[in-house]
């Protein structure tokens, strides 16, 4: 059995009056795809936030790699990449010099060997010398992978990763997640709207409802626990209408 | 009213509105109050006491039975020098920043398309907008106006008659078309640029040159003001000697003059403090005289008002609907 | 880290098209105070001239030549009132871009998920502005430099240093502006109030506290050596012990001593004068470093 990579204790996070999250308790294993669903202001984003050491919770903990993500902020984020949602990157700079920058604040030795081999990892080394201004959406968001990915971290944090991307998008980002969860075995913890991609790529889901994880368990063994449903969607659907 | 006036009023009054609820523009107009109400309240603090000498003087003159009396020497319109300065300055500047808000509000709210996806055409928006605008900054103009009248009257214990109410009524209009002006700059440096907030900083940039540098390089190139205390005293020069010299330097003065020409702030605040009585030798002027002294400058500040107001047209009737890229 | 980040944020501000703009304007004025300096001496050398003729004329023995009376380092007495003017909107804009776009463009998220402190963050923004305002600078001395020789000819090494301490000074001045520029972006949310919170505060600065100070109307403030209002009010004697806190003014005399533009002082009350720029450019930083622990990079751009 692999050894926990993510884990949630008791974690809650009050935004103001608002208690966005309320009491999770949750543990992803090394290797796994894990697909977080939940509607819109359910605490997804939230929840990667706090996991990215970007806020730190109002209660309870939560580890990666076996690090605290408040007193052991620094080493939780050597282990970690992060794709949020809706970033455009610095456009004047070209794609090169914007891996580079974020390799060397993750401490790589070699940037711009890394650069490049991250580049030509994702099928975009033509993209190094543009400028990130001038890209479309799914060219941004493939540099965004490449500077989640150019320290080679164990964990991916990828919030909204197919929001904008046409249906070839979608496919290639499927593509890489899964090249990357089976090349370089890294976990991926994903938000994500998709469940068709979910139902494709993830290998474990988990359900927030109003801040409160409803749901977890392994792509399988949920179809077989909703064997009436035809789709993910349909199974999420009833979930979330269970809880209303 | 028909359909067309009924759309700008709407969305005059919708700039109008949002406009009153932006925190930061409430700041700055509140600055620009409350810097106006010092102005006035220091000037007319000086001024109450000078009053009260020409006062004493007169009483002691008509007590010794002297028929001829000096004229007052003060003009109580003079005190509100400071608030036009602060109008030249800070009001600019606010009027930018609400040109700036009208075009990044509808851009960052994305709700351009659905104004446009209805029968209003660009120059309906322009107008309406720029109407809204005018409506904000008469209120404000307003504003200082009542805390300048009011302190002269009660600080400097000097209310003002009618006529002079009427120069000073001239000298806010002008306030309010030179605000104009600077509003359709903001507007339309916001509209052109793909980040908004570099529209702004492009506006502020030329605010900087044409308010402050400009007028500063007229001043600068002054022959009188090249030695501390005067170039042409330190030659021992009293002012026939002065203008016979400037005779040969006609060419200077035609370029100090055009530098000077081409900042509109420098014909506004040329035209108030003619109207404000800050140029003695103004004082004496009725007030056709005085307009027709300061025709130039009144015809500089229509004109470009006017050219801005066709530039905001055609800036809102080139601009994309949709956003192509960039950042709101 | 503090190395990566600043040389990042120069590389950054390198490309933006806003920025040169500023800066060419500033050095174009730099380059048009050196002419205005020419036209004086052009024009009080012609006006003499006249002069010498009228008064030969009339009987009148020739007035001693006033040009004399004018200090080598006269001729960038303007730049006292450009750097105050077009120097701090530039540094106000470096400053202001230096953190608006990490916030705005989402990068922050991507920064700190990586193993940066806060405050190695923030020193590498404030090293970058130091940097960019210290190259600006050095073009417009180099630009000075060249405007002097070209109308003195010369110019002597004692004015030289002086025009150097000068340039240090703005540097020194401009740095406060820079961090303003950083802290009004750490304080709100949106871009826009950010710039106009800043562009206020530098108003507030420049104009209205002499007012308040020393009674000077705003286009007074224009003037590169302004003396106080004389005025015996009641607010004066309160307002006027805070004179020595108007940063503008204090930047504006201390300029004059140094450009021998104003009448002369000891050096003690010149550094006197210079404190409280640096004491403010202190207490920034250390505010700036407050914020930034504090502030939330998390959440999504909200790029108005």
């Amino acid at each position: 059995m692999s050894s926990p990579v993510i884990e949630l204790q008791g974690l809650s996070h009050r935004y103001d009056t608002d208690l966005v999250l309320r009491n999770i308790d949750l543990t992803i294993d090394a290797g796994e795809i894990f697909g977080f669903l939940g509607h819109n202001g359910a605490g997804k984003t939230t929840a990667i936030n706090i996991l990215t050491t970007l806020i730190e919770p109002t209660s309870g903990a939560a580890k990666v790699c076996g690090y605290d993500v408040v007193t052991e902020r620094r080493d939780v984020t050597r282990c970690i990449g992060y794709l949020p949602a809706e970033v455009r990157m610095y456009g004047h700079m070209t794609a090169a010099e914007n891996l580079e920058f974020f390799a060397k604040l993750s401490g790589v030795n070699e940037p711009r060997k890394a650069v490049t081999e991250t580049l030509d990892y994702l099928d975009c080394a033509d993209l190094a010398d543009e400028r990130v201004g001038s890209f479309s959406t799914g060219m941004r968001q493939r540099i965004g992978i490449a500077q989640a990915i150019v320290h080679r971290p164990k964990v991916l944090f990828l919030d909204e990763p197919t929001s904008g991307l046409d249906p070839l998008g979608v496919r290639q980002l499927r593509q890489t997640i899964l090249r990357l969860n089976g090349d370089l075995g890294m976990t991926v913890f994903m938000n994500t709207h998709q469940l068709s991609e979910v139902s494709k790529v993830c290998t474990t889901i988990g359900v927030l409802n109003h801040g409160e994880l409803i749901y977890k368990d392994s792509i399988e063994e949920t179809t077989r626990r909703f064997p009436n449903e035809a789709s993910l969607e349909d199974i999420y659907v009833r979930m979330e209408d269970a809880t209303t | 009213m028909s359909d067309s006036t009924q759309r700008i009023v709407t969305l005059a009054r919708h700039e109008y509105r949002s406009a009153v609820r932006s925190k930061i523009l409430i700041v700055l107009l509140g600055i620009l109050v409350a810097v106006t109400a010092v102005s006035v309240y220091i000037a007319s603090v000086d001024y109450a006491s000078k009053l009260a000498d020409y006062q004493a003087y007169v009483d002691a003159a008509k007590a010794s039975g002297l028929d001829r009396i000096a004229p007052s020497p003060l003009a109580a319109l003079s005190l509100l020098r400071g608030a036009f300065e602060y109008l030249e300055i800070i009001g600019a500047v606010i009027a930018i920043a609400l040109g700036y808000l009208t075009v990044s509000r509808e851009r960052s709210n994305r709700t351009l398309p659905l104004i446009r996806s209805r029968p209003v055409t660009s120059g309906e928006l322009a107008t309406g907008s720029l109407l809204g605008a005018l409506g904000v900054i008469a209120t404000l103009v307003g504003v200082t106006a009542i805390v300048g009248v009011i302190g002269v009257g009660i600080i400097g214990h000097d209310w003002i008659n009618a006529t002079q109410a009427l120069q000073l009524l001239l000298a806010y209009l002008a306030s309010i078309i030179y605000m104009g002006a600077f509003y359709c700059l903001g507007a339309i440096a916001t509209a052109q640029s793909r980040v908004a907030a570099n529209g702004l900083m492009i506006a502020l940039g030329i605010w900087l040159i044409v308010v402050l540098v400009l007028p500063q390089i007229g001043d600068t190139m002054d022959a009188d003001n090249q030695i501390p205390g005067g170039l042409f005293k330190a030659l021992g020069l009293g002012h026939d000697g002065e203008v016979q010299i400037l005779t040969h330097f006609t060419t200077y003065e035609r370029i100090r003059t055009w530098t000077e020409e081409a900042s509109l702030a420098k014909h506004f605040e040329r035209f108030t403090f003619a109207m404000s009585d800050v140029k003695e030798r103004y004082r004496p002027f009725s007030l056709p005289r005085l307009l027709g002294q300061t025709r130039n400058d009144i015809g500089w500040l229509i004109a470009y008002a006017g050219i801005l107001y066709a530039g905001l047209r055609r800036t809102f009737r080139l601009q994309p609907t949709i956003p192509q890229g960039g950042t709101p | 880290m503090i190395a990566t980040i600043a040389t990042h944020q120069v590389l950054s501000l390198r490309r933006q098209r806003v920025f040169l703009a500023m800066l060419a304007t500033l050095l174009t004025m730099t380059a048009l105070a050196g002419v205005l300096g020419w036209s004086s001496h052009q024009t009080i050398v012609r006006v003499y001239d006249e002069a010498v003729k009228l008064l030969a004329s009339t009987g009148q023995p020739a007035p001693p030549n006033p040009f004399l009376l004018k200090p080598a380092l006269s001729l960038l007495s303007n730049m006292v009132v450009y750097i105050p003017l077009i120097g701090a909107l530039l540094a106000l804009i470096a400053g202001h871009l230096s953190i608006v776009d990490d916030e705005t463009n989402g990068t922050g998220r991507l920064v700190f998920s990586r193993q940066i402190s806060r405050t190695s963050y923030l020193l590498g923004k404030i090293a970058s502005a130091a940097i960019v305002l210290a190259t600006v600078l050095a073009a417009s001395l180099a630009v000075s430099v060249a405007a002097l020789l070209v109308v003195n000819r010369t110019i002597a090494s004692g004015d030289l240093g002086r025009l150097v301490m000068f340039y240090g000074l703005s540097w020194l001045y401009l740095m406060v502006f820079a961090l303003i520029g950083m802290v009004t972006v750490l304080m709100t949310r949106r871009r826009s109030i950010a710039l106009l919170s800043a562009m206020g505060t530098w108003l507030v600065i420049t104009f209205v506290i002499p007012q308040f100070t020393s009674g000077l109307r705003p286009t007074q403030s224009l003037n590169p050596i302004t003396d106080p209002a004389s005025t015996s009010q009641t607010f004066f004697k309160v307002t006027s012990k805070f004179r020595p806190y108007s940063i503008v003014e204090q930047y504006k005399q201390a300029s004059g001593r140094i450009l021998h533009t104003a009448p002369a002082e000891s050096f003690g009350h010149t550094v006197q004068r210079v404190l409280p720029i640096a004491g403010l450019a202190a207490v920034l930083v250390l505010l700036t470093i407050r914020l930034v622990q504090r502030h939330d990079f998390s959440r999504s751009a909200n790029s108005e």
